[in-house]
């Protein structure tokens, strides 16, 4: 037996005062409010909630989820080893991969993709290519201004996923934590 | 096994003894892991059965909670029709199962007992087919009119779609013809949506008006369908996570959060204290927010755009903090079965210190602009009026259940998350109309910062995932370098969690209400069946009794008290 | 520099570029809200993001009185006639921002009542994709849309270029 009456408390406001029945109370406390604001912002710049959006950015964490990245190795070559394990944990089907035996492979049988397309427009952004790599060959960045035209641009292959530059310069975004 | 995996003992009410004197009507029963008694009841009795169930004092269940159907093609009986009750003051929860056969799926309609049954019953009518005989209104009711067979039957292709043009959009037949009695005054018909300044979202409604007064109403819904439930049947059980953060997107942490409760009850298992705690926290903020959007545009509606300027600042204040949690600002996609998908960043608690100083002093500003304000109190007081036992009937939970005088909170009823350790107060107000509705979610972000604030003082160490291999992805570091890691990082990814076969119904208290999850497994990596109880769903059905004998400019101010979110309403 | 068919070039560039100018600042929204977007879209008008500082503050929910409509979340089959009539009330030069995935493509709804894309019913102009797209994504959709009105390189555009070489081909 539960007693949903154990702690309730009730919010029914009092009948209106003489005051606020002649609108001039609550008016006058509202416009207080508003002018309290007006006065901050106009003669302080205290708590201007807007920011100047093209020059001045806000500062997103370093989990934000963007673009993905493929990450290289050191000579340069994609860590993806197209084992499709992206593809299987997407829940958009928006990664399409082909892959093909690595040629310059020490070892016999290793995979490297040849073909590897994310349709940005079908992706969600759920960061679940990220946690499902084995390889940490995919992360993503915290590009996440992406507007297009066409419905092809957005198809992006190796040559646009691929990272440019050192590990440093990338502006890395959602990455594997645990 | 390891230990993470106990048995949950919470002490449930017994089952009734008048149930029992049933006899022979209840083909069989057994109590579950979920806490719910469950019947098989033959249909040729169901009606009687559910009138005990709801008439005997002793029993009483008040509330119609869900009904849905589940499709088995492999069985005899092929349907199945699933009854969801609960009884407010016992806590008592039944769950009714009704087997049908393939050739001939009726049964009878359960609107007489409970008028919430019926929307219920229409939406299983629709995706399943299965007939209701006696219900008033049965026809389609999230797909559309052209629409062509039953898509959540399992032989239905997911993705076999059926064009709708123009000529074909229906209006209800008693807007058709318009009656001319030269002794009363000339009746309108008028289409408020689906795209419309004030229905925020895609909610349709087609009125009858009398001068300005509203003599007949009908909604329409299901313009934002968007097959969550065919869907996720696709998906393995981890990946419904993303899906779930967008049926009720104002505030998709406590809807991941309770759809991973559920699966946790049906898997028996629970998720590390640190996770439970932090889902806690969040949960809080994400009501903060729904009720802020609630709140603000409600105030738009009604001319006072400022207060929802304001109220957008608390949600950019809150996206902050999700952000830096998750990575995203609105569709988290945190929560994982077992926990959370990673851990908090370190300047978490700081993060939520500052906005526990912060979002008061954007409450009070709007409390100061409205709450006492006379044209506030003139549109809203005594619009849209609903008694306590009417809003029963209608299966209305939430805050504009409380609105209307009962105290009903999941999170009173039957804790979880750790909220029977946390000191709150469950608002409520007795007038149940537009004003009351809008005191008690203002209450309610002014309690769930209460919540935040005694909680943040007590998050405990340790993982925030299970350890459990079954469950949880090896840690990343041993799946880069350790070959058992590997394997077993495949084989999650592949074979997905492995539930075992039976269902469950897992419950939380959503922003609007009780938000439920009714879970079916057959031992797959897959849900076989995933039936969401959305809170708004019960909420809307009754809108078009709220609006009879109202002004038209009324409609507006009480569709924006009750916070209809289309994506949760349509799934 | 008269044209053969009788217009001249110099003048008419010089109003393109004028009208593009005019027109680009003064885009007035018509938001064609539907789900998650659709709050992503409030952001975006709201205080910390401000789209009024684009010549786009005056939200207009009446097709006649705004010429940029953002679908914003997903549009189902139900929907779809309702999103062609709405477009088709506007007044040209009218642009279509496809806000989200879902608008874009239908996303991960590959679903029997999902519209895979809204380009199945009108053209879009910009693309935005996000699930939901940030304020500042969205803005900088906007900002791309504007150029392209700059540059004349939009549907809208296009749409003029070949009525004209239609009707200067036709004989007499």
């Amino acid at each position: 037996m539960i007693d949903l009456n154990a702690s309730v408390v009730n919010v029914d406001q009092p009948p209106r005062s003489f005051g606020e029945k002649i609108y001039l109370g609550p008016i006058i406390s509202g416009l207080t409010v508003t002018l309290r604001h007006f006065v901050r912002n106009f003669f302080g710049r205290k708590d201007v909630a807007t920011i100047q959006y093209p020059e001045e950015k806000h500062e997103y964490s370093e989990r934000l989820r963007g673009r993905h990245i493929l990450i290289t190795r050191d000579e340069g070559e994609l860590r993806c080893v197209a084992c499709f394990m992206c593809e299987t944990a997407c829940p958009a089907d928006c990664i399409h991969i082909e892959a093909e035996e690595d040629p310059s492979a020490e070892v016999e049988w290793e995979k490297r993709p040849v073909v590897f397309e994310i349709d940005l427009l079908r992706c969600i952004f759920c960061g679940l290519c990220v946690d499902a790599c084995p390889k940490e060959a995919i992360v993503m960045s915290r590009t996440h201004e992406l507007a297009f035209a066409r419905r092809e641009e957005a198809i992006v292959g190796i040559d646009q996923l691929r990272q440019t530059g050192a590990m440093e310069d990338q502006d890395l975004g959602y990455r594997p934590y645990f | 096994m390891t230990d993470s995996r106990h048995k949950t003992e919470k002490p449930q009410p017994p089952f009734p003894a008048e149930l029992k004197a049933l006899g022979s009507q209840i083909l069989g029963s057994e109590k579950t892991g979920d806490g719910h008694h469950e019947m098989l009841v033959d249909r040729s009795r169901i009606l009687e059965v559910l009138r005990t169930v709801k008439e005997d004092p002793a029993i009483h269940c008040d509330l119609l909670v869900d009904i849905c159907g589940v499709d088995w093609p492999d069985r005899d009986d092929r349907f199945e029709v699933v009854y969801h009750l609960a009884a407010l003051e016992t806590g008592l929860r039944l769950r009714i199962r009704v087997p049908l056969k393939e050739e001939d799926p009726t049964m009878p309609s359960a609107f007489g007992l409970w008028k919430g049954a019926n929307w219920f019953e229409r939406e299983a009518w629709d995706l399943f087919g299965i007939h209701f005989e006696g219900h008033p209104n049965l026809k389609r009711l999230l797909t559309h009119e052209a629409f062509d067979g039953h898509p959540l039957r399992k032989d239905y292709e997911p993705g076999r779609r059926c064009l709708l043009t123009e000529d074909e959009i229906m209006t209800p037949e008693w807007a058709r013809e318009n009656p001319t009695d030269n002794d009363q005054f000339e009746t309108h018909i008028l289409n408020l949506g689906p795209s419309h300044p004030a229905t925020h979202g895609v909610l349709r409604t087609v009125v009858q008006l009398e001068g300005e007064v509203i003599r007949r109403a009908e909604c329409e819904i299901g313009y934002l369908h968007r097959c969550f439930e065919k869907m996720v049947e696709s998906q393995g059980w981890n990946q419904v996570i993303p899906y779930t953060d967008r049926l009720n997107y104002c505030s998709s942490m406590i809807n991941s959060v309770g759809y991973a409760l559920a699966v946790e009850k049906l898997l028996d298992v629970e998720a590390p204290p640190r996770a439970q705690i932090l889902r806690l926290i969040l949960s809080e903020f994400s009501r903060i927010m729904d009720h802020a959007v609630c709140l603000g545009a409600n105030l738009v509606d009604l001319g006072a755009v400022t207060g929802s300027r304001y109220f957008f600042q608390v949600r950019e204040e809150i996206y902050g903090l999700l952000e830096s949690c998750s990575g995203a600002r609105l569709t988290v996609s945190y929560a994982r079965i077992g926990g959370l998908s990673h851990d908090v960043p370190e300047n978490f608690s700081s993060q939520v210190r500052v906005l526990l100083d912060t979002i008061p002093g954007f409450i009070d500003d709007v409390e100061k602009l409205v709450t006492r304000n006379t044209i506030f109190r003139d549109r809203t007081e005594g619009v849209g009026v609903i008694s306590g036992a009417e809003a029963l009937a209608w299966g209305w939970t939430g805050p504009c259940l409380r609105a209307s005088g009962i105290p009903y909170d999941v999170r009173k009823a039957s804790p979880y998350l750790g909220y029977e350790n946390i000191e709150f107060d469950v608002p409520v107000a007795t007038t149940g109309d537009c004003y009351a509705r809008y005191l008690v979610r203002m209450e309610e972000m002014r309690q769930s910062l209460h919540i935040i604030r005694q909680a943040i003082d007590s998050i405990p160490g340790g993982p925030v995932m299970i350890d459990d291999p079954h469950i949880a992805p090896p840690e990343k570091s041993k799946a880069y370098n350790e070959m058992e890691s590997m394997i077993r990082h495949f084989k999650l990814l592949n074979d997905g969690i492995q539930v075992p076969a039976g269902n469950g119904y897992g419950f939380t208290e959503g922003a609007n209400g009780e938000l439920g999850y009714y879970l079916v497994s057959n031992g797959g990596g897959k849900p076989y069946r995933i039936k969401v109880r959305p809170p708004c769903f019960a909420i809307y059905q009754a809108y078009p009794h709220l609006l009879e004998g109202q002004m038209v400019s009324d409609a507006i101010a009480i569709l924006g008290s009750l916070n209809i979110i289309a994506g949760e309403l349509d799934r | 520099m008269p044209q053969p068919d009788g217009s001249s070039i110099v003048l008419t560039t010089r109003v393109q570029a004028m009208l593009g100018w005019v027109r680009k600042n003064s885009l007035w929204p018509l938001p064609f809200g539907t789900g998650c977007c659709a709050v992503e879209f409030n952001s975006s008008v709201s205080s910390h993001y401000d789209l009024a500082r684009f010549g786009a503050e005056v939200v207009r929910f009446s097709p006649r009185q705004s010429d940029m409509m953002i679908v914003a979340g997903t549009i189902t089959d139900k929907m779809g006639p309702v999103v062609k009539r709405v477009y088709d009330q506007m007044a040209e030069p009218k642009y279509v921002i496809a806000m989200g995935a879902c608008a874009c493509s239908g996303g991960f709804y590959r679903a029997y009542h999902v519209m895979q894309g809204i380009d199945e019913l009108i053209p879009v102009d910009v693309y935005v994709a996000g699930c939901p797209p940030t304020p500042e994504a969205l803005i900088h959709g906007i900002l791309e849309l504007q150029e392209m009105i700059q540059r004349g390189k939009t549907h809208h555009d296009r749409l003029k270029t070949q009525d004209r070489k239609a009707t200067t081909a036709l004989p007499g």
